[in-house]
């Protein structure tokens, strides 16, 4: 009788269903994909359901259901941080309290009568240890030191643990409101962007900038000597006011922060002086930011090749998410390997608890690491074709489509392509991508404003066939994996900078995908034929969605993606769709 | 009930559009609301079994698409660029409240093809009478005034083909007005929720706040902020304890 785990990850943001086989992954999805809603946080009935279909099972067949929290233990944090901080906590307290008297407190029954489980097989696996077990069980190491570095879980937002075998065994953590991951997202409040969504927006105008603010930066956060941190929590106010992270303090010594939406224009363009000099301070901010997040990371990577001492680090969490820290911990910090699987934040809580469950708490061996991310939905070819007739879109099936699309994209047209799986995580990996020949500069101005609507200053990543990678990028040789995902950035080599100029961003870096046959193999074969023909391996890869919505999952998704963007043309599998007139 | 309703309407608009930050609220609202609107009818589009309403749903869809947008221009506009930091997922990520999924079913796939026909129908006419009113009252800005025209087009036309389609069904003998009826009174049934539900929240705000100052706060004076630094992982988890039943054990409870 086989063992089937369904991990759970919801209600704070990214909600996502795993569910494991004999310990073996048979499907991963995130709710947004299912409802339109970025970041949904809601209860992943749909994502769990297509997980059960994907299984040939129903609830009644689960073995068990894993949340990846302790609520209670949650419970106990808000309530005795409200306590600390009264009563500055007034306005935070009714409306926390209201969430959780009137639905979080009784989870048990609430994922019950949800999923359709019998109460005895419902389990709960802390936050950080489901960060960590989704880097650890996930990754080729047996032997690693595994950090979990996000906004918060229970009360731990830092943790440092060693992985042996199936062991996880907790050495040490940071507690709240101490936390990177919500230092990292003040300053994302504070530069004009969402709290959960922007924080890859700092990361991307933070080159843009010069880190003059990083002595005022390094009063929010001391690094201390045994390898921890403390915020100076004057500045901070997101452990006791409902909707701001900042206090004034935090303004007076950082200056105004950015309205939601005001252009940035740090290279000039259309702003006058006043305008280019404040976008310019923003950017200054953000690469203090940044600066500040990877020295801190490198500070915590430090002490845990001291605490552990093996050569592989396992890294999770959201802050694992940020690929330029990523690239200093591989090439500055004291492991040979490291490993960020590719959904590091809260949607790979869900793979991780499901995965602690089938080895630490089931006590069976491990299995081989994770080796591809198109884990979700795929879109099956005669449906795909149904749909698009419906829609009246001009179609035809294409014998090789990794060909035709190589084709089109050398003929310098803007694609969707959508193949196979949905990716596992928040990049897109070639499965549900907008793709580009990174060969003219303007490529990268057209695809910003006239396909995704989105801000100019955002950069875009290559995707390069692992046989070329080396002689186009520099990539630290610790960051070998994390490259497989796009959770690394590399140098662009000086000579070839000028040859790609789409995604070389403008500190000459870039959050290169390196696509080995064995993780994508369709898309292997597209990138190489865009080699054959061009002499360039390497295309733009961009994440198939529009401004503020999920990526496409299903043939309607993308089809209502494709008409509403600038983009020539779609593949779906093996039907190459045209642009309506 | 319609004269009712449009004298209310008439009233809000008028508090509506003149208090200053009030419309830059409201059409932030629509824009939430079309949006999500748009997020149902591609979930239509995707599910409907008749084929044949497969287009139809999916330009709605690219209407409500087109509309938020527009309204998320106006609010953009009104606001001289500056939009909230509260307000930055609206600028960011689109952030939806109105979209029909309860329990993890979409609004079609709760109400069905017939009740969602009349669904749309109701909603989209009552939106026509909710624009019309507030473009006889002469909004107190003109771009906003001329993008409602455009959408109020729109809904106009989503209300012909929804009234059409509805029309077809009761041809069939299907029970046309008993789905209106249905979703009039689920709507009357939903507004009636909502209020209750933002009283609910006011009054047992009020109760907490109390409940706040009356006894949380002496705890105050023996409670402390963690302090910083690492420390030792206090964490209950289930892979420190001895064997796998004890572990099993652990993992079943909630702290």
């Amino acid at each position: 009788m086989p063992v089937y785990v369904l991990g759970i990850s919801a209600l704070y943001h990214d909600a996502a269903a795993v569910i494991l086989c004999d310990g073996v992954i048979i499907g991963a999805a995130q709710e947004e994909r299912f409802s339109r809603l970025k970041h949904d946080a809601s209860l992943p009935i749909r994502a769990a359901a297509w997980c059960l279909k994907k299984a040939g099972i129903t609830a009644a067949d689960l073995t068990y259901l894993v949340f990846y929290e302790k609520p209670l233990r949650k419970f106990e944090r808000i309530l005795a941080t409200s306590v600390a901080t009264f009563p500055k906590s007034w306005g935070a307290f009714p409306r926390q309290m209201r969430t959780w008297l009137g639905d979080k407190l009784w989870l048990r029954g609430t994922l019950c009568a949800a999923f359709g489980v019998r109460p005895d097989r419902v389990l709960f696996c802390e936050h950080h240890l489901s960060h960590a077990a989704s880097a650890f069980y996930a990754s080729p190491h047996t032997e690693a030191a595994v950090l979990a570095v996000d906004g918060v879980g229970e009360w731990a937002t830092t943790t440092l643990w060693r992985g042996s075998g199936t062991s996880l065994t907790p050495i040490s953590e940071v507690r709240f409101p101490h936390s990177l991951g919500m230092l990292y997202s003040t300053i994302t409040a504070h530069l004009g962007f969402a709290v959960n969504e922007g924080e890859y927006k700092v990361m991307g105008m933070a080159a843009y900038g010069q880190p003059r603010f990083r002595a005022e930066l390094d009063r929010l956060l001391k690094l201390d000597p045994s390898g921890g941190y403390a915020l100076d929590l004057d500045y901070f106010s997101f452990h006791w006011h409902p909707t701001r992270s900042g206090t004034p303090a935090l303004e007076a010594l950082l200056g105004p922060g950015r309205f939601p939406g005001a252009p940035f224009t740090p290279e000039g363009g259309a702003a006058g002086g006043a305008a280019r000099a404040e976008s310019q301070r923003w950017a200054d901010l953000a690469a203090s930011a940044q600066a500040q997040i990877e020295d801190a990371m490198l500070h915590l990577v430090r002490h845990a090749k001291a605490a552990v001492g093996t050569d592989a680090l396992c890294l999770a969490g959201g802050v694992a998410l940020n690929s330029v820290a990523n690239r200093r911990i591989a090439q500055e910090g004291p492991f040979a390997h490291l490993w960020v699987q590719p959904a590091a934040g809260d949607a790979g809580g869900a793979m991780g608890a499901a995965m602690w469950v089938w080895h630490a708490v089931l006590g069976h061996p491990r299995q081989p690491g994770l080796a591809r991310a198109d884990l979700g939905r795929s879109i099956p070819v005669d449906r795909a074709r149904e749909m698009l007739t419906d829609l009246g879109a001009k179609f035809e099936a294409v014998d090789d489509p990794p060909a035709s699309a190589a084709a089109d994209l050398a003929d310098g047209k803007v694609i969707g392509w959508v193949e196979g799986g949905d990716e596992w995580g928040p990049r897109a990996l070639g499965h549900r991508s907008i793709l580009a020949d990174p060969r003219s500069a303007e490529t990268k101005e057209h695809v910003n404003s006239r396909v995704k609507y989105r801000e100019l200053f955002r950069p875009f990543a290559p995707s390069v066939t692992a046989a070329d990678a080396d002689s186009w990028f520099d990539i630290p040789a610790a960051a070998q994996e994390p490259a497989c995902w796009m959770l690394t950035t590399a140098a662009v080599r000086p000579e070839k900078q000028a040859t790609i100029p789409a995604v070389v961003h403008v500190d000459g870096s870039a959050r290169v995908q390196v696509v080995r046959p064995t993780a994508s193999p369709v898309f292997h074969q597209l990138v190489s034929e865009f080699g054959r023909l061009t002499g360039v391996p390497i295309v733009l890869n961009t994440s198939f969605n529009l401004k503020g919505e999920p990526m496409v999952s299903c043939t309607v998704d993308a089809m209502a993606s494709f008409v509403r963007s600038g983009l020539d043309v779609m593949y779906v599998d093996g039907l190459r769709v045209e642009r309506p007139k | 009930m319609g004269h009712l309703r449009r004298a209310y309407l008439g009233t809000m608009s008028e508090v509506a559009w003149r208090l200053p930050g009030w419309p830059q609220r409201l059409l932030t609202e629509f824009s939430l609301a079309e949006r999500g609107s748009m997020v149902d009818m591609l979930a239509a589009a995707q599910a409907t079994p008749r084929r044949e309403m497969r287009r139809k749903y999916f330009l709605h869809a690219l209407d409500e698409g087109r509309h938020a947008g527009i309204f998320a221009e106006r609010v953009k506009a009104l606001s001289g660029g500056r939009v909230a930091r509260s307000d930055a997922v609206i600028e960011d990520a689109g952030l939806l409240q109105d979209h029909g999924i309860v329990g993890g079913k979409t609004l079609f796939e709760r109400l069905g093809e017939l009740e969602f026909l009349a669904f749309v129908f109701v909603a989209e006419a009552d939106a026509v009478e909710q624009f019309g009113v507030y473009l006889d009252r002469k909004l107190p800005d003109p771009e906003t005034t001329a993008a409602l025209r455009d959408i109020l087009k729109d809904e106009s036309f989503h209300v012909s083909y929804s009234k059409l389609e509805c029309e077809r069904y009761r041809r069939e003998g299907k029970p046309v007005d008993a789905a209106l009826r249905a979703v009039r009174w689920r709507r009357m049934k939903e507004g009636w929720m909502r209020f209750t539900r933002d009283f609910g929240e006011w009054a047992s705000g009020f109760w907490l706040l109390l409940l706040y100052f009356g006894a949380v706060g002496p705890f105050r004076l023996i409670a402390r902020l963690e302090s910083g630094g690492w420390r030792s992982a206090s964490g209950a988890s289930a892979v420190a304890r001895n064997g796998l039943d004890e572990a099993l054990a652990a993992a079943r409870l909630e702290s």
